[in-house]
Formats: C-alpha cells, sequence, structure tokens
C-alpha cells in the first residue's frame, strides 16, 4: 500500500467566474474539451499510486457528485479505502451552514476522518487547478528532503496575484516568507499542494481549531515559516488555475499549442475522466476544423477555427465557430455567428443568430440557456 | 438465481477471411467504427435489451477479447449475480476435454454454465455482425407463439438469398424448411444467425447431437434441420434496420464507411441516444485540427492529432496525420501514424503501423468497381519513407522504398 493519502478542498468558488459557477463550484468546472479540472488533482494522485483520497465539497457540489459518482473511472472504487466524499457535518449545531473560513476550518471539519487516515503522510491540494504533477516524485522528495511540510510552487506564475500566495526562498532553500494575495507576484507562486505527515497534520488542525483559525496560509504558513522546515519544490511546467471568465478562456485556448498538450496530457500520468461511451466526432462532406480541439461524440456541418469543443457539441450548417468554448452538448444552429464566446452545458443558439464577445471579454452564456 | 434469458455468444472463430487483422486477435475483438470492437455490438445489444447474463464463447486468440471484456463494466455487466463470463473450452475429469467442435458443441460443453441460471430461454448471437436489435422483442414473438426456436431473418434480394442460409416460412413466418445457400431460393428469408431458444428443448436436441458421431455440431447444419425433422415449431422473427456481417476486408470496409452517411437514414446511427453502443475505451483528450488540416466525411476520435488531410474516412484514437499527408477512404486504427507527405487511399492500417514519410499505400479505384482493392498494413508494421504499397496488397512485414510490395 502506498504510504501517502490525498485530500482535495472542492468547497472553493470564485465569484469572478461568473456564469461558470452559477451551478457549480470551481473544481467542477468543465475544462479541456472533456475534463472537469478536478480530474487533473484526482489524476495526480492516482498517477502516484494513492489509493486513499477525501474530497472535501460544502455546497452546489451536486455536479461533482455527479461526476465523480463511486470514483471507478480513477479506480478509487474500492473496498478498503478508495475515494470518500467529504460534505459538511453537524449542520445542526449552526456551525459551518457558511462556507469554511480557510482550508484549517475546513479540515477542522473533516477532524474524525483525518484521525482514520490509514497512510502516515498526506497530500492536500486544490481541485480547482489544471496540472500533471509528478506526485509520486514530490512525495519522493519530501521524505528525503526531511521537510516538515513540501509546498510546490511555480517560477512561472500564471495567477492573478491577489488570488494566489507566493513564497520567499531563503539562503537555506527553505521558505522564509509567506504573501499572501498581494497587489504583485513576488517570488515563486504556490500552487497551494502541500505534502506532510499525518502527525503534523493533526496537531496543525487542533492547534488552529483551538485558537480560531482558519487559514492555511495565513494562519499555519505565514507564522510558523520559521518553526517548521517547509522547503519548496518547484514545478514549472503548464498549469491552469481558474479564477476568472477571462483567465478561464485564456488558460482553455493555451490548450491549442501541441507543446502544452504534450506536457498536460502526458501519456505516462493520464488524465482520467468520467466515461460517457460517446462516439466518434463525425465531419460532414462540408466541414471545417482548423486550430481546434474536438472532444468525441461532436457532429460538425459548419466550420470551426480556434475553438474547443467538449463532448456532443453539434455545429450545424452554415455555421461559423471562431476562438470559442463549447461546453457538453451545446447546440449551435444553422447559419449562426459565434465569436469569442463560452457556452455552458447544453446551451442552443437558435438559426441565424449572431453573439460576438472578445478576447478580453468572453460572452459567457449559462447552463441551458437557449439563444 | 434464475433468469429469465441468458445470452450466449459464439466468439471462437478465427475469422481467417479477414487475413493479417485477425493474426493476432480474434474476429470479435477487430476494431470498428472509430471507437468500438466488434463484439461491442451484440454486447450493447444484449444490454440495452435488458440481458444481463451473457457467455462469451472464446477459443481462437482470446487473450485480447478477454482483457477488453474484462469485468464488464463498460457495458454495464459487472453484476453481483450474473454478467459477462468468458468460456474457453476445458478440461474435464477422466476424459480429455476438446476443442470447440462446432457451434452447437460450444454451447453443448457449457449446458453447465447456462443451468447455473436456469433459464426458461437462451439467445445465441455470433460475434462478427453490426446492427442493433431488441432481443426482447424477439423473445416477445417467441414466448407468443410458443415456438421451440426463434431464428432472426433479414429480407434479401432472391439473388443474395443463394450466398444465405434461407428460411422457408408459410404465411404466419413458421418455418418449414432450411436451406444452406439454396441455388434457387424459394424464399428471401436469410437467417441472421441469431436464435432464440426455449432451454429445456434446446439442452435436449444439443445432448442428442453430441450422441451422433456424424454430426458436424453445427445450429444451421445440424441442430436446426434436427428441429424441424422431429415437428418442432420454428418461427422466423423478421428483422428490418441496418445489419452487415464483417467477415471480410470488403464488407469490413464497407460497414465502416456506412458510419459516414449523414442523414443516418441508410447507414448506422452511432449517435441514437436511446440504443447507446458500450466500449471499453481509454482516457484520451480531444483530438487536435491543426493549422492547415482539412477534415471532412470523416470520423475523428480521441487523441488524434491532424495536420494534414482526411477525407472519407474512419480514424481510431490517437492517430497522428502529418503535415502534407492525405489520408482518403481508409480506416486508421489506434496509434497509427501518417507522415508528412504520406498518401493512404482505400487502405486499411492496423494498431500501431507506421506509414514513411511520402510513402503511398493504396489507390483509389478506377471506374465504378465494387472491388475496391482495400489494401491492408498489419498491426504494428513500418511502412519505409517513400515506399509504395500497391491496392488490394496485405503487408505484414515491414516495407522499404526499395523493396516494393505488389
Amino acid at each position: 500500500m502506498n504510504n501517502l493519502h490525498g485530500i482535495i478542498f472542492a468547497y472553493e468558488s470564485d465569484s469572478r467566474l461568473r456564469e461558470l459557477t452559477q451551478h457549480r463550484n470551481s473544481s467542477s468546472i468543465p475544462y479541456g474539451g472533456r475534463y472537469r479540472i478536478i480530474d487533473f488533482m484526482l489524476s495526480n494522485m492516482v498517477n502516484a499510486g494513492v489509493t486513499d483520497v477525501g474530497l472535501i465539497v460544502h455546497a452546489s457540489y451536486q455536479s461533482m457528485l455527479d461526476h465523480i459518482g463511486s470514483g471507478k473511472d480513477w479506480d478509487l472504487s474500492r473496498k478498503h479505502g478508495g475515494l470518500r466524499i467529504l460534505p459538511p457535518f453537524g449542520y445542526a449545531d449552526g456551525k459551518h451552514q457558511a462556507t469554511y473560513g480557510g482550508r484549517m476550518d475546513a479540515l477542522a471539519g473533516v477532524y474524525s476522518y483525518i484521525q482514520k487516515i490509514r497512510q502516515d503522510y498526506v497530500v492536500l491540494a486544490g481541485g480547482d487547478m489544471a496540472v500533471n504533477l509528478p506526485l509520486a516524485d514530490i512525495y519522493d522528495f519530501h521524505l528525503k528532503s526531511g521537510a516538515d511540510i513540501t509546498a510546490v510552487c511555480t517560477h512561472k506564475p500564471k495567477g492573478d496575484p491577489r488570488g494566489c500566495i507566493y513564497f520567499n526562498i531563503g539562503a537555506s532553500g527553505r521558505v522564509s516568507d509567506v504573501s499572501v494575495r498581494p497587489q504583485l507576484a513576488m517570488g515563486c507562486e504556490s500552487l497551494d499542494v502541500f505534502v506532510m505527515s499525518k502527525s503534523l497534520l493533526l496537531s496543525l488542525v487542533e492547534h488552529c481549531a483551538a485558537h480560531n483559525i482558519f487559514s492555511l496560509s495565513e494562519g499555519v504558513l505565514q507564522p510558523m515559516s520559521s518553526t517548521l522546515r517547509i522547503v519548496p519544490y518547484v514545478y514549472d511546467g503548464f498549469v491552469a488555475r481558474v479564477q476568472s471568465v477571462a483567465g478561464y478562456y485564456e488558460r482553455s485556448m493555451d490548450l491549442l499549442d501541441p507543446a502544452i498538450r504534450a506536457d498536460l496530457f502526458n501519456p505516462s500520468r493520464p488524465i482520467r475522466t468520467k466515461d460517457q461511451s460517446n462516439p466518434s466526432t463525425y465531419y460532414s462532406p462540408n466541414s471545417r476544423s482548423v486550430n481546434s480541439l474536438i472532444a468525441d461524440g461532436c457532429v460538425i456541418e459548419g466550420e470551426v477555427e480556434n475553438s474547443i469543443l467538449f463532448r456532443g457539441v453539434y455545429v450545424a450548417k452554415g455555421a461559423k465557430v471562431s476562438n470559442c468554448i463549447l461546453m457538453q452538448s451545446t447546440s449551435i444552429k444553422e447559419d449562426v455567428v459565434l465569436k469569442y464566446a463560452i457556452t455552458d452545458k447544453n446551451v442552443t443558439v437558435e438559426p441565424g443568430r449572431m453573439l460576438m464577445g472578445h478576447s478580453t471579454y468572453p460572452i459567457a452564456v449559462a447552463k441551458n440557456a437557449t439563444v | 438465481m434464475k433468469k429469465e434469458c441468458v445470452a450466449m455468444l459464439l466468439a471462437g472463430g478465427q475469422g481467417s477471411r479477414l487475413y493479417a487483422l485477425t493474426s493476432h486477435v480474434a474476429k470479435p475483438a477487430v476494431p470498428f467504427g472509430g471507437k468500438y470492437r466488434i463484439i461491442d455490438f451484440p454486447l450493447s445489444n444484449c444490454v440495452n435489451s435488458g440481458i444481463d447474463t451473457v457467455g462469451v464463447l472464446t477459443q481462437y486468440r482470446p487473450l485480447e477479447l478477454n482483457s477488453y471484456i474484462g469485468n464488464g463494466q463498460p457495458w454495464d455487466l459487472d453484476r453481483s449475480d450474473g454478467g459477462v463470463h468468458i468460456l474457453p473450452p476445458y478440461m474435464r475429469e477422466g476424459e480429455q476435454g476438446t476443442w470447440y467442435k462446432g457451434t452447437a458443441n460450444a454451447i453443448y460443453q457449457n449446458i453447465g454454465f447456462v443451468d447455473l441460471y436456469d433459464p426458461d430461454y437462451v439467445v445465441i448471437l455470433s460475434g462478427d455482425h453490426i446492427y442493433k436489435m431488441d432481443f426482447a422483442d424477439m423473445v416477445a414473438l417467441h414466448k407468443k407463439t410458443g415456438a421451440a426456436c426463434t431464428i432472426s431473418v433479414l429480407e434479401v434480394t432472391l439473388e443474395e438469398a443463394t450466398r444465405f442460409g434461407i428460411m422457408n416460412a408459410d404465411e404466419n413466418d413458421q418455418i418449414y424448411e432450411f436451406e444452406e445457400k439454396p441455388a434457387h431460393p424459394k424464399s428471401n428469408l436469410a437467417s441472421m444467425g441469431i436464435y432464440v431458444f426455449t432451454w429445456s428443448k434446446l439442452r435436449q436436441y444439443l445432448i442428442d447431437d453430441e450422441a451422433d458421431p456424424n454430426s458436424s455440431n453445427d445450429f444451421g447444419k445440424n441442430i436446426i434441420p434436427n428441429m424441424l425433422g422431429a415437428g418442432e415449431k420454428l418461427m422466423a422473427y423478421r428483422f428490418k434496420g441496418y445489419w452487415k456481417d464483417v467477415g471480410t476486408i470488403q464488407s469490413l470496409w464497407d460497414a465502416n464507411m456506412d458510419l459516414l452517411t449523414s442523414d443516418f437514414s441508410s447507414g448506422f446511427n452511432l449517435y441514437d441516444i436511446e440504443w447507446p453502443i458500450f466500449a471499453r475505451s481509454p482516457t484520451r483528450p480531444p483530438h487536435f485540427t491543426g493549422k492547415d488540416a482539412v477534415v471532412t466525411h470523416s470520423l475523428v476520435t480521441g487523441g488524434c492529432e491532424i495536420y494534414g488531410t482526411v477525407e472519407d474516412s474512419v480514424l481510431f484514437h490517437s492517430v497522428t496525420v502529418e503535415e502534407g499527408a492525405v489520408v482518403k477512404g481508409s480506416i486508421l486504427m489506434p496509434n497509427t501514424v501518417v507522415k508528412a507527405g504520406a498518401t493512404v487511399e482505400y487502405a486499411i492500417v492496423a494498431e500501431g503501423a507506421v506509414i514513411g514519410e511520402n510513402a503511398k499505400v493504396g489507390a483509389v479505384p478506377e471506374g465504378d468497381s465494387t472491388d475496391r482493392g482495400i489494401a491492408v498494413v498489419a498491426s504494428g508494421v513500418e511502412v519505409g519513407a517513400g515506399a509504395v504499397v500497391a491496392p488490394k496488397a496485405m503487408i505484414t512485414a515491414n516495407v522499404s522504398a526499395e523493396k516494393e510490395e505488389k
């Protein structure tokens, strides 16, 4: 049995995601043509041999449960261990009706679960980041470095600084200072993935609960950077954080670059997702598809350019789709012109309609809407 | 636990007329239609018809088929009672076991398996046809008429009838005579090789057939004529819709191309949500079409990277078509690579084969011939840079430009 346990924070949501999080939390936003953001961190863990994963959810998690199911698509439907979904416990006493105040608060909410973890080490990670992390190497690095906490970070910041944490790395190679949500990026951007021992995690959760500390970054990393040995693990591969509609759009379009796809979809660490048994995509005799990423189960009769199409999208004759992200089962009818738009699941655009956004402000059409 | 109906799927055939495509796998495991293997069609039909217990009888090259079926999860056939079971021939105590001697003998050797579920009816299927069929409807007819056996039939032209097993039936569709490939057919009802039997009846006929040393232990040659001869009630079930035997290179190619008919009226609709075809498929990212890609009238699957031209073709997962390459009227199975400037026309390229730069495989047939002269490149074969593979050629070993293959 692998000695690393996974905990994924999948309760977080960002209001800047507008229509995209109307029906779901950030972790279950569709990404990359056939995935949900959560698939990446779940797959990272499974690819590192992790067999037990706890998924902390709070509100709007129906979409997540529907996607994850029993965890069988990640081989996490097990007799022992496997996937555990952890909704808030104890609504009755009035606690935790509002969302968690931070990751330590969320961990305190599942304290009894942490106590029962079978493994000696735990990796904590957010569920709202698309990245293909070499987690087995990170775990190995943690064991060898003798760190109290291994903190994964990158030299190539991609996030909005006001939503990120930055590490200052001291001469000793340890994290010497932590900046939380600054105006400008400074140092290494944290990928919010941490490896530590179960015993340290338990003592930190107890400490924070007793002192009314909710935040991992401000309540633990920042004040304890001198007492705890926090060692950075630098990963400079592709990372997509989902923090705003515009950011989501940019990070999606990054996938049209073959080098980025090769990094994110590294075949030796495959990203798994819910299997839907879609047939292949059908191209009609007069279709056109250029510089686009197209999932299975689509029917393309019109023209598609610089776009990402999820499973089961229909583009009718005469329709022109460019620079768009069309999520699952979007139906684009005859002669529609669509530019710089993001259509959520099951959106229908009626014949002849025109919708145009801009790369800096893509139009997002909410789930199930008809234009 | 008792089941009303159990399906037995005959998947032991070599499929020798598919030549190089079945040198390593049994015919039912041959990839089909971009995402599937042939066996997905009968298996999905079982599940969609509400049959949850399926025995798959294997014999020839079973390894890939076994691992493909696994625990049956992609078809929802991972059941705590029933589900899908692989049934190879086996040894018995005190006597020598034998290979399956014929279709009837294969079922005979597994009477014990069927008896585990004590079914009222058994559906016998073969693993080499592409079709959608509601077996529940066929079983309902079987029950209503009180037949011992119901045989699914397809109306063909009298000309075609000479190539099929033909059922001669009265006005109520009760069969009174069976003729194998008749020179002068009396009816146009061709057997599709799909049978529903009342298990208690079939069980006895299988035992009697096994005791006959002159029998070839075959449903069409022995069991059906024996039942007719004994005066059993045999009914024809008229099937309407798409049905194709994919036992030859030409018919396999034709059936793949039938998936490209856009109105789905004459071809086969894979997008029908009422009757999904399930498959075990690896998770691959969406396919990518490059800046200069041209993709028309084709099926393309996850993991493909297309930078060249693809027309009238079926691409399975993870196929690469490089810049300037042209793929036309072809079937490219998983993980094949068509390098820059290569041309692949009217060909079937099996899994993992590599077509080198500026190589030329097959050709567009001249005139209106129904013989399309399909070239076949076997799995894992490398066609070297600049090499030429003639139409209708069957390539089973690496070829280079110097050693031109006819």
